[in-house]
């Protein structure tokens, strides 16, 4: 049972990590990427 | 601790936050492919955003959280299969990167440029049933958990349930996948947020050392072990993995994630690092409800584990965890977890409905016109067709929501719904693609058979859904190879026609 409880306890803090990691960087970069699409679904529109 | 002003400001500003930027998506939308896919443009960043909010809702967290209050630390494995699945998929583009290069819209559209128009129909058919059927348990869950912690009189419940979805519909069938994405990203950000403050809460108030010896006492080696919990096993954890391995290929609104990205390899990188993000979105609401059993689980015991009772009064274990929030959670903070769920419920939801209506216009009801031969839709008649497929999908949402209990923990009811169709799916598509031999006959067995294995088991004979769902995927295998082995070889060329490239 400890090895369990030891398995589970760093598979939670490897998710909870990568969780609060990935959602900082997709703040980030997520947001220039939305201002890329914005900009690129304008033209389509336009040209359409 | 009662919702304060505080707390209703920081809804109210999200609420107006997120309908505004979702109605001004609508301004970008000019065609059929940007209301479905987005025009195909989206980023890395962006991407995962938006495949993130879409499978992370309220739902999500209430489904997980009661698992982790009935089954301790074993839940862990589904999280855990889930997110490795979904890596595994992502790195090698397992089917993914196949169906990217197609440009496909809907999942269905597949199996008639690889095996004919009646199979589309057909599997838009089942698509469109088992996604429908489940999410209408979503909305009703939703509302429990939204009246739950902001103290909202239950009676309200019907109430709650019909603002979520009105506002969420109002953007979702104006803007389409347009204003879903940019709605995303902003909901991706708050749920997140909200998911890490209330995991640290969770561990503060009920302490990890009561945590790990209440799992002990009460489900002792069951707790943590998944294959001696009576619950899972082995032949749990094998449906699990066909299942995840399903769902990351074929479930309607990942799919079109990764239809919506602007490259294959961008999809693969989507997929990949979303798979971390679903560790933690299967891991953290598991231990919420690990806390609340911990902190609450003192009632009469059901299925093993005590009934959780607050305030005197005894709940169902799946109320447990938002009594919790409503309990341990301050003014402000309160507010801002309300607005982070609404944030998950409404990204999840929005998605879904585009979904399962795009698959309803799209693989229903434009074939059955090419069937009776009636002239081709143009892109502005496409998108009608689709926004009243959406009002009508809504409605049935709303009667199922408020008529139907699921038997059980809900995630096992979510898992055998999508089972309807995912079984047949995936073996039809893993055939298409890898399988040269793979024709029409056995994609038809395949799809009857998994929708059969699925639907009779469950609903008709009450068998466990384990049994059910393991037997649906073995039936959709063998319907495909039996029913591709007996009838015509489909004259796929290797390396051609059974992959189907259009474009490099």
């Amino acid at each position: 049972m400890k090895a369990w409880q030891l398995f589970w306890a760093a598979s939670l803090l490897i998710a909870g990590g990568s969780f609060a990691c990935i959602t900082l960087v997709v703040a980030v970069k997520g947001f220039r990427d939305l201002r890329a699409v914005l900009r690129r679904w304008q033209e389509q529109k336009e040209r359409d | 601790m009662a919702f304060t002003v505080l707390d209703w400001a920081i809804v109210a500003v999200y609420l107006a936050a997120s309908v505004a930027i979702g109605l001004a998506g609508k301004r970008f939308v000019g065609s059929v492919s940007h209301y479905l896919v987005a025009g195909r443009e989206l980023g890395p960043y962006i991407g995962i955003a938006t495949l993130a909010a879409t499978e992370i809702g309220t739902i999500t967290y209430m489904y997980n959280a009661e698992l982790g209050y009935r089954y301790g630390f074993s839940s862990f494995s589904a999280a855990l299969i889930s997110g490795l699945v979904m890596i595994f998929v992502g790195r090698t583009g397992f089917v993914i990167r196949r169906f990217r290069e197609l440009e496909l819209m809907t999942v269905p559209e597949y199996f008639e440029k690889r095996y004919s128009l009646g199979l589309r129909l057909l599997t838009g058919i089942l698509v469109a049933t088992g996604g429908i059927l489940n999410m209408g348990v979503f909305l009703k869950i939703e509302g429990e958990f939204l009246t739950t912690v902001s103290g909202i009189p239950s009676r309200y419940l019907i109430l709650a349930m019909t603002v979520i979805l009105l506002l969420e519909m109002i953007y979702t069938v104006l803007g389409g996948m347009v204003s879903v994405v940019i709605t995303d990203f902003l909901q991706y950000v708050l749920l997140s947020v909200a998911t890490i403050l209330v995991s640290a809460y969770a561990v503060y108030h009920a302490g990890w050392g009561h945590i790990i010896s209440k799992v002990s006492s009460t489900m002792g080696q069951a707790g943590y072990n998944p294959i001696v919990n009576a619950k899972f096993g082995l032949t749990f954890l094998l449906w699990q993995i066909l299942l995840w391995f399903s769902v990351n290929t074929c479930w309607q609104t990942t799919a079109m994630r990764m239809f919506s990205t602007n490259s294959p390899e961008t999809s693969k990188r989507v997929m990949t690092w979303t798979g971390f993000i679903f560790l933690g979105r299967g891991m953290l609401p598991m231990l919420w409800g690990i806390a609340a059993l911990t902190l609450y689980g003192t009632g009469a015991m059901d299925k093993g584990v005590p009934l959780p009772v607050l305030n005197g009064q005894t709940l169902m274990p799946i109320d447990a965890m938002p009594a919790m929030l409503a309990q341990i959670l301050g003014p402000g903070v309160k507010g801002i977890v309300v607005a982070g769920m609404l944030a998950a419920t409404m990204s999840v939801n929005s998605s879904y409905l585009l979904g399962w209506s795009s698959v309803i216009s799209q693989d229903v009801v434009l074939p059955f016109r090419r069937l009776l031969n009636k002239a081709p839709l143009d892109s502005r008649r496409q998108i009608f067709v689709n926004r009243i497929a959406n009002v009508f999908v809504s409605a049935f949402l709303m009667f199922w929501g408020l008529y139907y209990t699921p038997p059980g923990a809900v995630y096992l009811y979510l898992n055998i719904t999508g089972t309807i169709f995912l079984a047949g799916a995936f073996a039809s598509v893993v055939g298409g693609l890898y399988w040269p031999r793979a024709n029409v006959l056995g994609g038809y067995l395949a799809m009857i058979t998994g929708a059969a294995g699925a639907i009779v088991p469950f609903f008709f004979l009450h068998w466990n859904e384990t049994a059910a769902g393991l037997g649906s995927f073995g039936l959709a295998a063998v319907g495909l190879v039996f029913g591709s082995l007996l009838g015509k070889p489909s004259g796929a060329q290797p390396g051609h026609s059974y992959a189907i490239r259009t474009k490099p």
